[in-house]
């Protein structure tokens, strides 16, 4: 299953919140939906869940217009919020009935998921009398127990301890193994760097980037060095070049060919302890598209 | 519609296992039980009395000229005081009543004029008007006879009945308005009651975040009609419940209650009368709740509903007290009054009262039902609109003019 969402506008009243935005998340893949506070994520989710219409565009699955009474969400969101006073095992049903199962089946199925994430003792209580972590994996069920075709975690692993954390992570992994197209929504660069494949950063209600992963930063410009020497002040008087940590410096060349030579050079002038080139990390290219420097 | 129906039904449960909705139910049903077998209880209270107690009554003193001569006629007129005649004078009677031991004393200067003795006169003391109309009756006894007529004569004259009857061709306002009032009565505590519960519970949705996830599961428009018809059949079981309970509690002491005109009125109204109730019932209690709704899907916090919610409380209680003013003063045709039985949210309290006490063209109950409904269906969809963009909304409550515009652009 590919959805495919083409050239999504929305606006409130006056505001622009989304111009255009274009991306293609596959079956079997996980896809990381970044973005600052406020740069329309939440809004793209809910478009994509036909909570409210956009203004222009598409949502494509397998390249058809979605039918959203053939394609079911399942959805975690970032304000989790289920029915405090009320028993967490007739709410779970309630919401999983809602979502099209018949009594039996959501029955099985909740049964299942209490059990795989280590809940069952608590199925009787009160969901106002679990902790923060254990009220997660409740709101995680609810997501995830009518077996949707699409997956949808916003900022899935804040509050959880290492070892939810890691449960959460072999049901996402799994999920994605049993085919299912899974949006990630994060601040945690960590996370999407270790599950997603594909990623599309939103700034200001634009794709600022989309694509795969690997692909985006094997093509990110190898025109930097990470330099680590005693000569550190030298060298950036000489190259003009910035801290990055308390013993490397960062130098960037005009193009990557001058790599070779600029190397050579360091190595002959200075006393240099190490030298490699740059590999950004999803939080740098996050911070470069991201980030105020327009 | 599948999806509606699971929602009424969990709302419903919500109802029926709220310990606190169902106590005051019992609660409410416990005490209908209780005061309607009360005549019953007394009942039997009173004829242990009888056998037991030799003299409870108060004693009352009469004295002075002709105290022989009327003691007799207090005697019938009086059947709560033991009359009796004394001699002492009005200091040692004063002591007595002082001390408690006589209630009150009517020291004669004829029959005519007298003085009326009392140790604190109470607000509904009536001695007074009745002891009046004693003494002017053995004055114009004395009189007949003295003029010269039998004692036979002067009797027969002064008690002759007047035979009258009254043939209604309306409505029996006296009869009607006990019934009248505990309807408009119910309909006002059920509507600002679960209208609020409405309300609230949206809003608990709301800042509970629940809301979050349940907009991805379910169309708006079952969420909100969901919880509007569950807290509709919520609230009437809940009278059923009640009223039902006074019904069959009436029933099982009717000869208690024989003489009872009030009690006895309100429950043989007529059965017309019961189905117009019913209808305005629910068509009030749906449209008040449809504004709730609207209204608890505008506020974040459970705290601001107070704030949103007043508009509609003070429209409501407003008709409240037009119809409540007028049913007092006895006249329900007045022009304030048919006009707001043509008012949506006004018709349901003032066209049940007029219809129950005065007489109403039928097409004029035709035209305020049909608005009524139609406002219903009117006010349903723009609730649901407001909630489809309100649910979805943080933050202070949207200004009016601003929620108009969401809703146009939606």
């Amino acid at each position: 299953m590919i959805i495919e969402l083409k050239n999504i506008d929305k606006s409130f009243g006056e505001k622009e919140v989304l111009k255009g935005v274009s991306f293609t998340a596959k079956g079997g893949r996980a896809f990381g939906l970044l973005g600052r506070n406020g740069a329309g994520k939440t809004t793209i989710i809910r478009i994509l869940m036909n909570v409210f219409p956009s203004n222009g565009g598409q949502v494509l699955i397998d390249g058809n217009l979605i039918d959203y009474n053939t394609v079911s969400f399942g959805y975690l969101p970032e304000e989790r919020g289920l029915y405090p006073k009320k028993k967490i095992f007739d709410q779970l049903l309630y919401f999983a009935e809602l979502k099209g199962m018949d009594k039996k089946d959501a029955i099985k199925s909740i049964e299942y998921w209490l059990e795989r994430l280590e809940m069952q003792e608590y199925r009787n209580k009160r969901l106002d009398t679990l902790s923060k972590g254990n009220q997660q994996k409740i709101q995680l069920i609810t997501a995830i127990a009518h077996n949707p075709d699409i997956v949808i975690l916003d900022e899935p692993f804040s509050g959880l301890d290492p070892v939810n954390a890691m449960l959460l992570k072999d049901v996402v992994k799994e999920q994605i193994r049993n085919g299912k197209i899974v949006l990630f929504s994060s601040h945690q660069m960590s996370y999407i760097e270790e599950f997603c494949d594909d990623i599309a950063i939103i700034h200001n209600g634009k794709v600022a980037l989309t694509g795969d992963l690997i692909e985006i930063k094997r093509n990110y410009p190898r025109n930097k060095l990470v330099v680590r020497s005693k000569d550190n002040d030298k060298i950036k008087a000489l190259y003009n070049a910035t801290d990055i940590s308390e013993l490397d410096i960062l130098i960037t060349l005009q193009n990557a060919e001058e790599k070779a030579s600029v190397i050579k050079d360091l190595a002959e002038k200075f006393d240099i302890d190490e030298i490699k080139v740059f590999e950004p990390s999803l939080n740098d290219i996050f911070v470069e598209y991201a980030g105020d420097k327009e | 519609m599948k999806q509606f129906d699971k929602i009424l039904k969990f709302e419903l449960k919500n109802y029926f296992t709220n310990k606190v909705f169902v106590g005051i139910t019992v609660f409410l049903m416990a005490i209908i039980m209780i005061v309607m077998c009360f005549p019953r209880f007394s009942a039997i209270f009173v004829t242990e009395d009888d056998g037991g107690v030799v003299e409870s009554r108060p004693t009352m003193i009469v004295t002075g000229e002709n105290a022989d001569f009327v003691k007799q006629m207090f005697e019938q007129a009086f059947t709560g005081y033991q009359v009796v005649c004394s001699t002492e004078s009005q200091e040692q009677i004063k002591q007595k009543i002082m001390e408690g031991q006589v209630e009150c004393a009517f020291v004669l200067d004829s029959l005519t004029s007298y003085n009326y003795l009392v140790n604190n006169l109470s607000m509904y003391d009536t001695n007074t008007a009745i002891a009046n109309e004693v003494l002017q009756n053995a004055y114009r006894l004395y009189a007949m006879v003295y003029f010269g007529l039998t004692e036979e004569q002067a009797s027969q004259i002064l008690t002759e009945q007047i035979s009258s009857q009254t043939i209604n061709l309306g409505k029996d306002q006296v009869q009607n308005f006990f019934y009248t009032y505990i309807m408009i009565f119910a309909l006002y505590m059920v509507i600002l009651l679960y209208g609020q519960m409405v309300a609230s519970n949206v809003a608990t949705e709301k800042s509970s975040r629940a809301m979050e996830l349940l907009v991805t599961s379910a169309k708006p428009l079952s969420m909100m009609f969901g919880k509007i018809l569950a807290s509709c059949i919520a609230g009437f079981i809940q009278l059923v419940a009640i009223f039902g309970s006074a019904l069959l509690f009436f029933n099982l002491n009717k000869t208690y209650w024989a003489d009872n005109m009030i009690i006895n009125s309100i429950f043989n109204m007529p059965f017309d009368l019961f189905l117009y109730m019913l209808l305005f019932f629910v068509l009030g209690f749906l449209i008040y709740a449809c504004l709730f709704g609207a209204v608890g899907s505008m506020a974040s916090k459970l705290e601001d509903i107070n704030t949103t919610a007043m508009p509609i409380q003070m429209l409501f209680i407003a008709g409240f007290l037009v119809v409540m003013t007028s049913m007092a003063g006895g006249e329900v045709d007045t022009l304030l009054m048919k006009v707001c039985s043509f008012i949506p949210f006004t018709s349901p309290m003032a066209m049940f009262t007029r219809i129950a006490m005065s007489t109403v063209p039928a097409i004029e109950i035709i035209i305020s039902i049909v608005i009524l409904m139609v406002s219903v269906v009117g006010f349903g969809i723009l609730s649901a609109k407001i909630y489809r963009v309100g649910v979805l909304l943080y933050g202070t409550p949207p200004k009016f003019s601003a929620i108009i515009k969401a809703i146009k652009k939606s």
